[in-house]
């Protein structure tokens, strides 16, 4: 669908004008789509903290007969190209267990890449827009990749370091281009990062101590042989746990199976820990592997010339990672304010260290949830990284 | 020797379900206020007429057609061509081309002969016309007539589409057809998708808007309105037997399509034109449709109330997003017991068997005239004799899939099916499959061998139980393919000679040229 083009609509049968007008058309087939996802190496072709993703990955994350975020969401996928050659590329969203959890009529953008030129991030917001607009969106917040469950925010601070596993990394102009197009900041997320060399605040072990004996917390390891129990425990305090945070939006059964299933090969159950009280799982914390080390290594692809070079290497590599990312941490409601995170932190610090990884980070947290932000500042970590998410009104 | 009629006298089918009492069709209507109707002296409520606005039975409707019938006569006793056209009929052709957007439009006696005339007199020898394996029979009877070559792709299925499209001849015109609304089970042409390929492909679309006119869209002008992309399609095709209460059709688009249908198209010039009262009714039903947009507004209110109230009960209405609401029971003995029930509990419903719809079903669509303790009764009848025949369960389920209908201004999917429902354009998604990507003809043959390696190598390190299964076919598929791979393969390589030996190739043609002169001078 070529309607949202910046210039004249796409007659039948015109020619390609010889000029330098963007065209932005929606993607409508799987080849498309590979298009689509495929324009991301050219973005980052040279760029040496870039990790690209797998591209069979990324088709079975836009497809929605594979994907079950699609079952709520709707996306509509734009190209903007430039005598025929991709410049650009957009994604819009509206995520109805968004609006349903939050109220309101927000839809999200995401998925953004482009070339340097605003022409082009002009184009594509404006077929974003209009696309949002015809649902009656009232608004866009983002970049969601393709909601705070997956991958959220445009990174604005921390350029010189590859991302961690589910982070988000782009150029550093992206920003000056979003501005341009009147979106505005709406909320930062921080990421932190710790190196195992340094020792845990002698205050900070007390406390936590402390507080596991008093409240007889008892701190387990993820049972790999029952996945499928420890993930239905998980999920009910996942979703109980978050329900005021700005941008949460709860993770359906299917979804959150599959995030599960995904991460299954990559966890080191000694680092998902459980924290429970008389037996009743309370709070848990999801710390895994960085495994964009390996897939750094690997260039988005499995094979080369059809020979599994890329799985080899990722097989080599993976056992050599050496960091983790604490991705997520939660505790049950009518549990919280009583120190259970900082016990889980202390036990995930601890572990990191004796299986020998040399330090990790911590992401996401909300820039303004100072609680949180506190107390990983409190364990020695470092703020690394900042990612913003912008929004726009839509008139 | 064979008696044409034999096979008539012994054709049981239809005397069996007469005498089991199930036998849906050719009822006859005592009396009718539209809503609710008398059949065999017993009063049931009317829930599948596609009289969608009640405009059949509107008092400025009826007054306007018995006017007409008083001015002009019952009937025109003449072709459009020749002594059919009066003012009422040139009026509505130009009204109805400024509704929907187009240059010109022209009105046939019904819009079954709109199709075929289209369809027939567009389509020549050396084109092309491919339909959805869906549309409405009449589109499908215009391809028979036509001498162009037929295709179907499979329903909604956009990348099948693609590949008719890419494998057609370039010399062909392409006509891509589809319904607006697919009647049976009321999901929509995904049209943003099509409109794409058929931009890329330089193909024509026609799209047939019986259902979604005076229901879709803000102005009601029917999907293309919906999905935004109505100035996108070239001929559009409505029908007055729906919406606008009356009986006729019409085909609106480019000035110089409209007057070649005019001439050429033989259903519209060996039949006599639309009756003056049809006609003054159509006119009428029009300005009400522009003035009383509060009419769609209802229509839309009642179905989503029926469609919710029935998946509350735990019935299925998928794939529908429309006032057409499909309670899908994919049994064709169940569909006519349940028809039969709900006819004895006092509903007027149409059972509708395959191929007509996908799975059986009992296709219920109430009117904006229908008032809201009509609604209840009838609600309260589909939910006692579903669960009388066991169709729906006795406890309503606890969970329920929401339906979202295809309301002005809540456009990007065509079905609610979870495959439908999700980016339009981006049909239903699908996966790099192997076929496609060797395919890819502009592409070198190396990278699409890679590239197939790629996806191969990640199916198998994702395998879960049912892709080892597929992969283990995989090995049979490939041999099924051998030829079909050594001849893209023998292909490549011819083609690269060819190209080196043109040069000799051009040379030698003079030679040719010469010989070829010598023969026929020679008698
Ligand atoms: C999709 C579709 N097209 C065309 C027609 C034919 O219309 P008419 O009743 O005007 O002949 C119908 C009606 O049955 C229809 O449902």
């Amino acid at each position: 669908m070529i309607r949202e083009a910046s210039g004249a609509e796409l007659a039948p049968g015109r020619e390609v004008p010889a000029g330098g007008e963007v065209r932005v058309a929606q993607v409508a087939t799987v080849r498309e789509r590979d298009r689509f996802i495929r324009f991301q190496e050219e973005v980052y072709r040279g760029d040496p903290w870039f990790v690209p993703p797998l591209l069979m990955e990324r088709h079975e994350f836009l497809d929605p007969a594979r994907n079950p975020f699609f079952r709520h969401a709707d996306v509509a996928l734009f190209l903007a190209t430039r005598r025929e050659e991709v410049v650009g590329r957009i994604a819009a969203v509206e995520d109805r267990n968004f609006n349903a959890f939050h109220g309101g009529r927000t839809g999200y953008f995401g998925l953004y890449e482009s070339v340097d030129d605003p022409a082009v991030a002009e184009a594509l917001f404006g077929a974003a827009r209009a696309w949002a607009r015809r649902r009656g969106l009232a608004s866009l917040i983002g970049p969601m990749n393709l909601s705070t469950n997956y991958e959220a925010g445009l990174l604005v601070e921390g350029f010189e370091s590859s991302p961690a596993i589910l982070m988000p990394y782009n150029p550093p102009w992206y920003a000056r281009l979003f501005e341009g197009c009147g979106l505005a900041k709406a909320k930062d997320l921080l990421a932190f990062s710790r190196s195992s060399h340094d020792p845990v605040p002698e205050r900070f072990v007390r406390v936590a101590e402390k507080i596991r004996n008093h409240q007889g917390i008892r701190v387990r390891s993820l049972d790999l042989r029952r996945f499928g129990e420890e993930v239905e425990r998980i999920k009910a305090v996942y979703n109980s746990a978050w329900e005021k945070n700005w941008g949460f939006v709860p993770m359906t059964d299917a979804e959150f199976d599959k995030l599960a299933r995904d991460l299954k090969p990559l966890v080191r159950p000694e680092l998902c820990l459980v924290a429970e009280d008389q037996g009743e799982p309370v709070a848990f914390s999801l710390t895994v592997p960085d495994v964009n080390q390996a897939l750094k290594r690997v260039g988005g692809r499995l094979t080369t010339w059809g020979i599994p070079v890329g799985l080899a290497r990722l097989l080599y590599w993976q056992r050599r990672i050496d960091e983790v990312r604490l991705i997520a941490l939660g505790v049950k409601e009518g549990y919280r304010r009583r120190g259970l995170d900082a016990v889980l932190i202390l036990d995930t610090i601890r572990r990191t260290r004796d299986l020998g990884y040399r330090g990790g980070e911590v992401s996401w947290t909300l820039e303004d949830n100072d609680l949180v932000n506190r107390a990983i500042e409190a364990v020695g970590c470092r703020r690394t990284k900042r990612y913003r998410v912008y929004e726009t009104a839509l008139d | 020797m064979r008696d044409l009629f034999d096979k008539c006298a012994s054709w049981k089918e239809v005397q069996v379900v007469k005498l089991a009492g199930r036998y849906p069709y050719y009822r006859v209507i005592d009396e009718t206020d539209g809503t609710e109707v008398v059949v065999d002296g017993k009063r049931l409520i009317m829930a599948c007429s596609n009289n969608y606005l009640g405009l059949a039975n509107d008092p400025r409707v009826r007054e306007a057609a018995a006017e007409a019938a008083r001015t002009w006569g019952a009937s025109t006793c003449g072709s459009r061509l020749l002594n059919g056209t009066l003012r009422l009929h040139d009026e509505l052709d130009r009204r109805l081309a400024r509704f929907l957007g187009k240059e010109a439009a022209v009105v046939f006696p019904t819009g079954f002969q709109a199709n075929v005339g289209a369809i027939d007199s567009l389509v020549l020898r050396h084109d092309l016309v491919i339909a959805d394996r869906m549309v409405h029979a009449s589109l499908v009877e215009g391809m028979n007539a036509s001498l162009g070559r037929t295709r179907r792709f499979g329903h909604n299925d956009v990348e099948d589409l693609e590949r008719i499209l890419a494998a057609a001849e370039p010399e062909a015109g392409k006509l891509v057809v589809v319904d607006g609304v697919y009647s049976m089970e009321g999901d929509l042409a995904n049209l943003p998708a099509i409109v794409a390929l058929k931009n890329r492909y330089g193909a024509r679309l026609m799209v047939d808007e019986a259902h979604g006119f005076g229901v879709l869209g803000a102005g009601g002008r029917g999907a293309a309105e919906h999905f935004g992309v109505a100035g996108e399609v070239d001929l559009v095709m409505a029908t007055f037997s729906k919406s606008l209460g009356s009986i006729g059709g019409v085909i609106a688009g480019r000035a110089d399509v409209v007057n070649w249908i005019k001439h050429k198209a033989r259903p519209l010039v060996f039949s006599a034109s639309m009756t003056p009262p049809m006609a003054a009714a159509a006119l009428k039903a029009l300005e009400i449709i522009e003035q009383e947009p509060e009419r769609r507004e209802r229509l839309w209110d009642i179905s989503e109330r029926v469609h919710r109230e029935l998946r509350a009960m735990g019935f299925d209405t998928e794939p529908s997003v429309t006032p057409i609401v499909p309670i899908v029971l994919g049994d064709q003995v169940l569909a006519f017991d349940y028809w039969r029930r709900l006819t004895e509990a006092g509903i007027f419903a149409s059972p509708v068997v395959k191929p007509a719809a996908e799975k059986e079903l009992v296709r219920v669509v109430f009117m904006a005239t229908h008032t809201d303790a009509q609604i209840d009764r009838a609600l309260e009848i589909f939910e006692r004799c579903g669960r009388e025949l066991g169709v729906i369960p006795y406890r309503r389920p606890a969970s329920r899939v929401e339906v979202r209908l295809a309301r002005p201004g809540v456009s990007g999917f065509w079905s609610s099916r979870p495959e439908g429902a999700a980016a339009a354009g981006l049909a239903g998604g699908g996966s790099l499959e192997l076929g496609e990507l060797l395919g890819r003809r502009d592409e070198p043959l190396a990278r699409r061998l890679a590239d197939a390696a790629e996806v191969v190598t990640w199916r198998a390190v994702n395998a879960g139980p049912e892709e080892l299964r597929e992969l283990r076919e995989l090995p049979v598929r490939l041999w099924r393919q051998r030829r079909r791979i050594a001849a893209r393969l023998l292909s490549a390589g011819m083609e690269r000679v060819a190209r080196a030996r043109a040069g000799e190739e051009r040379r030698g043609e003079e030679r040719r040229g010469d010989d070829r002169r010598g023969e026929e001078a020679r008698p």
